[in-house]
C-alpha cells in the first residue's frame, strides 16, 4: 500500500520544483530561444519565486489552500502561456485534493489527471503537438499504471518522472503545432520543447520529495 | 453599453491601441479596461488582471474581450473561469486582431450596438483590411474545405433563374458579395451533383456549370453565416442583378463578348439592332486588321525553370497589380460611357485576378520552380480549358474572359506593352485604350470599327479628334472578321458592311467622293471667319487634348482652342507632374496654336479615374462626387501647381483658364483666390503682374450653375457649356446607357432651357457663351445654339471647316425663331423633327 502526500510534502514538492526551475532556467530559456520568444526560463523562475514568496507569508491550512495559492500566483506572475497552463494545473489539483492535510496516492493520481485535463481544456493541445502535454500525459499514465500495479507513491512518481523525461525527449523531432513555436513549423524540428522540459522537472521534483 | 477589455502582453501596446481607438469617439465615452503586461515594462498576461478588468467594465450589455496572442487567449479563457458565472455568460472573447478589432469595437460600442454587433464589427475589421490588401476570400474563408459543409451554420437552396445560368457576371456578383461577409460560403449544384466549391472563388463558381433551372445548395459557416446565406438567396431572387430583359442577356445581342454569331460569307450588313453607332464622320473601306490576333509566344528563356521562387512570385504580383490598375480604369471608363451592366464584365476580370484558388495554383507552380510566365500561363489556360469543356455554350464562351486576362497579365509579365503597330486599312478591335487610340494616324489607318464603346466613349472622341472615320458598338461578332476581309463603314450614319459586294463598295466610294468634295470646299474656306448670312461672326474653336490636336486645329482654321484638356498630363502616372513639366506641355500646345487663344481647362477628374498620388476616398457615385473643381479645391496644391504652370505660359500667349464642374459661386471664388495668390507670387508679391489678357471662365455642366448663371457673370469672362455632362445631370440619365439613349439627348427642351438661361444672363454683358460638348458639331443643333445666343462652338479640330460651312448657311433671325419654338417643344424628338422636317 502506498504512502500519502502530506501538506508538508506538497509544500516541499512546490519548493523543490522552484529550485529545479531556478537551476534550469538558463536551459529553459535557451530551449525557448530556439523555437519561441525566449522567455520560458525567466517566466517560470519569476512565477516560482513569486510562489515561494506567497507561501512564506500565507496561511495554507489544507492541500486545497496551498495548491490554489500556487495556482493563482502562477496565473498572475508567469506572464507567458505557462502561467494560465501551470496555474490551471494547480487549481484543478487543488479542487481534486480538497480541504485536507493529507492526500492518499489514488487521490493524488486523480488530481494529477484532473490537472492534466485542465491543461488540455485550456491549451487545446494534443499528443504530438510538441507541448508540455507530451511530457505530462505519459507521466499521468505512468503514475496511474504504477499505482494500479501496486507500486508505492514514491515508486510510482519515479516512474512518472521517467515517463515525463522520455516524453520530453520525444518532443525534439516533432514540428510544433501550438504556441509561438508553431509559427516556425518544420523549423522547430530538432529542438526539445521548453514546456515539456519544465513539465518533466515538475514530476522529477515530485519523485524526489513526495511519498 | 458594451464594455471592452484589452488583453495584451504589453501594457504600452494596449494603452496605445486604446488611444487610437478613443480618437474615433469624438468625446463619446466607452468603458475600456486594460489587462496588459505584468507591469508597465514586463511583457506577459495575467488572468487575474483580466478577471478584474472584466469586472470593472461589466454591465448588463456585456463585455467584449480583445486579445493579442498566445497566453493572452489562455489568460482570458482562464479569467472566464475566475469571474462569477453570471458575468462570464455575458462576456465574449473575440477573435478579431487587436488594433483593428479594438477600433471597430470601440466605435460600435459607442454607438450603442449589442454585444453580438460589437463583436461582428470587430471581426469585420480584419475583412476590411484583407479586402484592401488582397481582395480575396474574407476572413476565415479558406479554399481547403471544399467538402466540409456537413457542419454548416446556415444552409439553403435556390433555383438559378438567370437565362444563361451562373455565368461570369452573376458569378462575379455572387463571389464579390460573399467576400464582404465573415462567412465561409460553399455552393453545390444539386442538379448535377457537383462537389461543393467555395462561393468566394469566381473560377470555382463558374465550374458549377449552373444553368437556368438548376438547384444550388448554399451553405455557410462563420459569424455571419446566416447573413451570407440570406444574402445569396436575395441575390439569386434578383437574378444576381442581371436584368432578364436586358439586351445583354439576350443571346442574339451584339453587345456581348464571346458570342460567336460568326460572319457569313458574302456581304454581311451589320446594322440591325442597337449598334453600330456613328462615332467619327467619314467613309472608309479597306482590309480589316486586328491588333490582338498575334498569339503571345513564350521563348525557351521565358519557360526555363527559375532559380528564385520569391522573385518569380513578386513578378506575378507586380504584373497583376499593373493589369488590375488598367482594368480598374477601363471599368470606370466603361461604366461611365456604357453603364454598369457593360462594365460588370471587368468585375469578372478583376475577380479572376484576385481568385485565391487560381493564385494558389500559380504560386504552387512557382514554388516548384516554374518561371512566372510559365506558371501563370499553364494555370490560367487550364482554367480556360475547364470552362471550355462545359456543356453550356454560354458558359463556354466565358473562357474568353479568362483568356483575355491571361493575355493581359502575360504581356505585363513579359514587359511587353499592349501597344501595337498601326497598319493600313480598317482597324477592328474590341475597344481601344486611350494610349492605343493615341497611336493611330489617319494617314495610315483609314477607319476604325469597335465591337464595344459608344459614340461618347473616349476612343470615339479620339477618333473624331484624329479625323478617322469610326463606328462603335458594332457587337462582338465583328471581332470574328477574318484579317484582310474588306470592311466598309460610314462614320456619319453608322453603316457598316463586312465583305461588301462590288455594287455596295462602289456606292460607298461615290459617297466618299461626294464627301471629299464638300470637305475640300470647307477646307478651302476654313481659314475665313464663319459669318452667318446676316453677318454675325461665330467663333468656331477646336477641342484639343494634345499637341497634334493643336496642330490640326490650326491647320483646319480653328479661331481658337476652345477646350484644352489637361487630364493627359495627370493620368497613368505615380506622381503629380511638376510645374516645369506642365509648363513645357502647355507651352508646346499653345505654341502650335500660332497666337490663337488657348482656353486651358484645369484638371477634370473624379473618383472614376483615381490618381495614385491623390488620396480619393471610394465614392458610391463618382459622377456626383468629388470631381473637377471640387477635387482641385480639396487638393489645392494640385490646383496651385497647375495654375502656376498656366500663368507662366499666359505671360506670353493669350490664355484663358477654365474651371470644370462648378456648381456654386463660392467654389469659383475660392479658385480665383488661389489664382490671385499664384499671380502675386509670380510677380514677387507686387500688383499688376496679371497678364493683360488672361481670362477666367467656367464650364457649365451642372444645372444649378446654368440656372444661377447671372450670379456668376460678374466673376467670369466666359461660360463654356459642356453639353455632355449638362445633359446627363439634367435628365438624370447616364450618357451612353443604351436604355436611356432617347432620354439623354442634349436637344431635350429642358437642356435647351438651361442653355437659354446661361445665354440670357450673358446677353447684355461682355461675357461670352461657348458650347464645347458633342452637340456643338451636330448640324441639327447649330441653328438652335446660335438662336439661343451662343457665340462660340468648340468642336473636334477636323470638324472645324464643316461647322464653319454650316454656320455660313444660317440666318440668325431664323435661328432665333427656331430656338424660341424649341424651348416650348415637348421633346427632343419634336425639336429634331421641327428642324429637319
Amino acid at each position: 500500500m502506498s504512502e500519502t502526500a502530506t501538506l508538508s510534502g506538497l509544500n516541499a514538492w512546490v519548493r523543490e520544483f522552484a529550485a529545479l526551475v531556478d537551476e534550469h532556467k538558463e536551459e529553459l530559456t535557451r530551449l525557448d530561444s530556439a523555437i519561441g520568444d525566449g522567455d520560458h526560463g525567466i517566466n517560470m523562475e519569476r512565477g516560482m519565486a513569486a510562489v515561494l514568496a506567497a507561501l512564506d507569508g500565507a496561511e495554507t491550512p489544507s492541500s486545497a489552500a496551498l495548491l490554489k495559492n500556487v495556482g493563482m500566483t502562477l496565473v498572475s506572475a508567469v506572464g507567458g502561456a505557462s502561467g494560465p497552463l501551470y496555474g490551471t494545473f494547480f487549481l484543478r489539483l487543488a479542487s481534486a485534493c480538497g480541504e485536507v492535510t493529507e492526500v492518499d496516492a489514488d487521490t493524488f493520481a486523480k488530481a494529477v489527471r484532473a490537472g492534466l485535463d485542465g491543461i488540455v481544456a485550456r491549451g487545446k493541445a494534443e499528443s504530438g503537438d510538441k507541448t508540455m502535454y507530451d511530457a505530462l500525459a505519459p507521466a499521468a499514465d505512468a503514475l496511474d499504471e504504477a499505482l494500479a500495479g501496486g507500486s508505492s507513491l514514491r515508486a510510482a512518481l519515479e516512474a512518472a518522472a521517467d515517463a515525463a523525461e522520455a516524453g520530453r525527449d520525444a518532443t525534439s523531432p516533432m514540428p510544433a503545432r501550438k504556441g509561438r513555436a508553431s509559427y516556425l513549423g518544420e523549423r522547430s524540428v530538432g529542438h526539445q520543447d521548453p514546456g515539456a522540459t519544465s513539465a518533466a522537472l515538475l514530476f522529477r521534483a515530485a519523485a524526489s520529495v513526495l511519498g | 453599453m458594451v464594455g471592452i477589455v484589452v488583453v495584451s502582453h504589453s501594457h504600452a501596446l494596449a494603452r496605445a491601441a486604446t488611444e487610437i481607438a478613443r480618437e474615433m469617439l469624438h468625446g463619446r465615452d466607452v468603458r475600456i479596461a486594460l489587462a496588459a503586461g505584468l507591469d508597465e515594462h514586463t511583457f506577459g498576461t495575467d488572468a487575474v488582471q483580466v478577471q478584474e478588468a472584466i469586472e470593472k467594465v461589466d454591465g448588463e450589455d456585456g463585455v467584449l474581450v480583445l486579445m493579442d496572442l498566445g497566453s493572452a487567449l489562455l489568460s482570458a479563457e482562464l479569467a472566464l473561469d475566475l469571474v462569477d458565472p453570471g458575468v462570464a455568460a455575458r462576456v465574449r472573447l473575440c477573435a478579431a486582431p487587436l488594433v483593428e478589432g479594438l477600433v471597430a469595437a470601440t466605435v460600435a460600442a459607442a454607438g450603442g450596438a449589442t454585444l453580438a454587433e460589437v463583436e461582428s464589427e470587430a471581426v469585420a475589421a480584419l475583412a476590411g483590411k484583407q479586402a484592401h490588401l488582397h481582395p480575396g476570400p474574407a476572413a476565415g474563408a479558406s479554399s481547403a474545405v471544399d467538402e466540409d459543409h456537413g457542419d454548416a451554420d446556415a444552409r439553403a437552396t435556390f433555383t438559378v433563374a438567370n437565362r444563361h445560368g451562373l455565368h461570369a457576371r452573376p458569378a462575379a456578383r455572387l463571389a464579390g458579395e460573399v467576400r464582404t461577409l465573415d462567412a465561409r460560403v460553399q455552393l453545390r449544384n444539386l442538379t448535377t451533383e457537383s462537389p461543393a466549391v467555395p462561393g468566394a472563388s469566381l473560377s470555382r463558381v463558374a465550374t458549377l456549370g449552373a444553368l437556368r433551372g438548376h438547384e444550388i445548395e448554399v451553405t455557410a459557416t462563420g459569424s455571419q453565416a446566416k447573413e451570407a446565406v440570406d444574402h445569396v438567396l436575395a441575390l439569386a431572387a434578383r437574378q444576381f442583378d442581371e436584368a432578364d430583359d436586358d439586351p445583354g442577356d439576350d443571346g442574339s445581342s451584339a453587345a456581348h463578348p464571346g458570342l460567336s454569331s460568326g460572319v457569313a460569307g458574302g456581304a454581311t450588313a451589320i446594322g440591325s439592332g442597337d449598334g453600330p453607332y456613328p462615332a467619327s464622320p467619314g467613309i472608309a473601306a479597306g482590309p480589316a486588321w486586328t491588333p490582338g490576333t498575334s498569339v503571345i509566344k513564350l521563348t525557351a528563356e521565358d519557360l526555363a525553370p527559375a532559380a528564385d521562387p520569391t522573385a518569380e512570385w513578386r513578378r506575378i504580383r507586380s504584373a497583376l497589380a499593373t493589369v488590375r490598375r488598367e482594368t480598374v480604369q477601363t471599368r470606370a471608363r466603361t461604366a461611365r460611357e456604357l453603364g454598369e451592366f457593360e462594365a460588370a464584365v471587368f468585375d469578372a476580370h478583376l475577380m479572376l485576378m484576385d481568385d485565391s484558388e487560381l493564385l494558389d495554383d500559380v504560386r504552387r507552380r512557382v514554388n516548384d520552380g516554374a518561371s512566372a510566365p510559365h506558371a501563370w500561363s499553364t494555370t490560367v489556360k487550364a482554367v480556360a480549358e475547364d470552362l471550355s469543356a462545359l456543356t453550356d455554350e454560354y458558359l463556354r464562351a466565358r473562357a474568353e474572359d479568362v483568356r483575355a486576362v491571361h493575355d493581359q497579365v502575360l504581356l505585363a509579365l513579359l514587359g511587353r506593352s499592349s501597344a501595337f503597330e498601326p497598319r493600313p486599312g480598317v482597324l477592328v478591335a474590341a475597344d481601344l485604350t486611350p494610349a492605343q487610340a493615341a497611336l493611330l494616324d489617319r494617314d495610315v489607318v483609314s477607319g476604325i470599327v469597335l465591337a464595344y464603346g459608344s459614340p461618347t466613349s473616349h476612343s470615339a472622341i479620339l477618333a473624331r479628334s484624329r479625323g478617322i472615320p469610326a463606328v462603335v458598338g458594332a457587337g462582338a461578332q465583328v471581332l470574328a472578321t477574318p484579317e484582310d476581309t474588306i470592311v466598309a463603314l460610314d462614320g456619319e450614319t453608322g453603316q457598316l458592311v463586312v465583305d461588301p459586294d462590288a455594287e455596295t463598295l462602289i456606292e460607298f466610294k461615290s459617297r466618299a467622293a461626294d464627301r471629299e468634295l464638300r470637305l475640300d470646299e470647307a477646307m478651302a474656306a476654313a481659314a475665313q471667319p464663319a459669318l452667318t448670312r446676316d453677318g454675325t461672326e461665330i467663333h468656331v474653336a477646336g477641342n484639343v487634348g494634345c499637341v497634334a490636336d493643336a496642330v490640326a486645329a490650326t491647320d483646319h482654321g480653328a479661331d481658337l482652342a476652345g477646350l484644352i484638356r489637361t487630364e493627359f498630363l495627370f493620368l497613368g502616372r505615380d506622381s503629380a507632374p511638376s510645374v516645369d513639366e506642365q509648363e513645357e506641355a502647355y507651352r508646346a500646345v499653345v505654341t502650335a496654336l500660332s497666337g490663337r487663344r488657348a482656353i486651358i481647362r484645369t484638371l477634370d477628374v473624379g473618383g472614376d479615374k483615381p490618381l495614385p498620388y491623390v488620396d480619393q476616398p471610394i465614392e458610391a457615385n463618382p459622377f456626383l462626387g468629388v470631381r473637377g473643381l471640387r477635387l482641385a479645391l480639396a487638393r489645392p496644391e494640385l490646383l496651385r501647381d497647375q495654375l502656376r504652370a498656366i500663368c507662366r505660359v499666359a505671360a506670353d500667349h493669350p490664355v484663358s483658364i477654365m474651371f470644370p464642374m462648378v456648381s456654386a459661386v463660392d467654389e469659383l471664388l475660392a479658385a480665383r483666390r488661389i489664382l490671385d495668390e499664384v499671380l502675386a507670387e509670380a510677380g514677387g508679391g507686387t500688383e499688376g503682374t496679371r497678364p493683360d489678357d488672361l481670362e477666367v471662365g467656367i464650364m457649365i455642366e451642372v444645372p444649378s450653375a446654368a440656372l444661377k448663371a447671372a450670379i456668376f457673370v460678374p466673376h467670369v469672362d466666359f461660360f463654356s457649356i459642356g453639353t455632355n455632362d449638362l445633359t446627363q445631370y439634367t435628365l438624370a440619365a447616364e450618357r451612353g446607357n443604351d436604355a436611356l439613349s432617347t432620354l439623354a439627348d442634349p436637344l431635350d427642351p429642358g437642356v435647351l432651357r438651361l442653355i437659354d438661361s446661361v445665354c440670357r444672363a450673358a446677353a447684355s454683358t461682355d461675357t461670352r457663351v461657348a458650347v464645347c460638348g458633342e452637340v456643338a458639331s451636330d448640324p441639327v443643333a447649330a441653328p438652335l445654339l446660335l438662336g439661343l445666343g451662343v457665340d462660340e462652338l468648340s468642336v473636334g479640330p477636323y470638324a472645324v471647316p464643316v461647322v464653319k460651312q454650316a454656320v455660313r448657311q444660317l440666318d440668325l433671325r431664323h435661328c432665333q425663331d427656331l430656338a424660341a419654338r424649341a424651348l416650348d417643344s415637348v421633346s427632343a424628338a419634336d425639336v429634331r423633327s421641327m428642324i429637319t422636317g
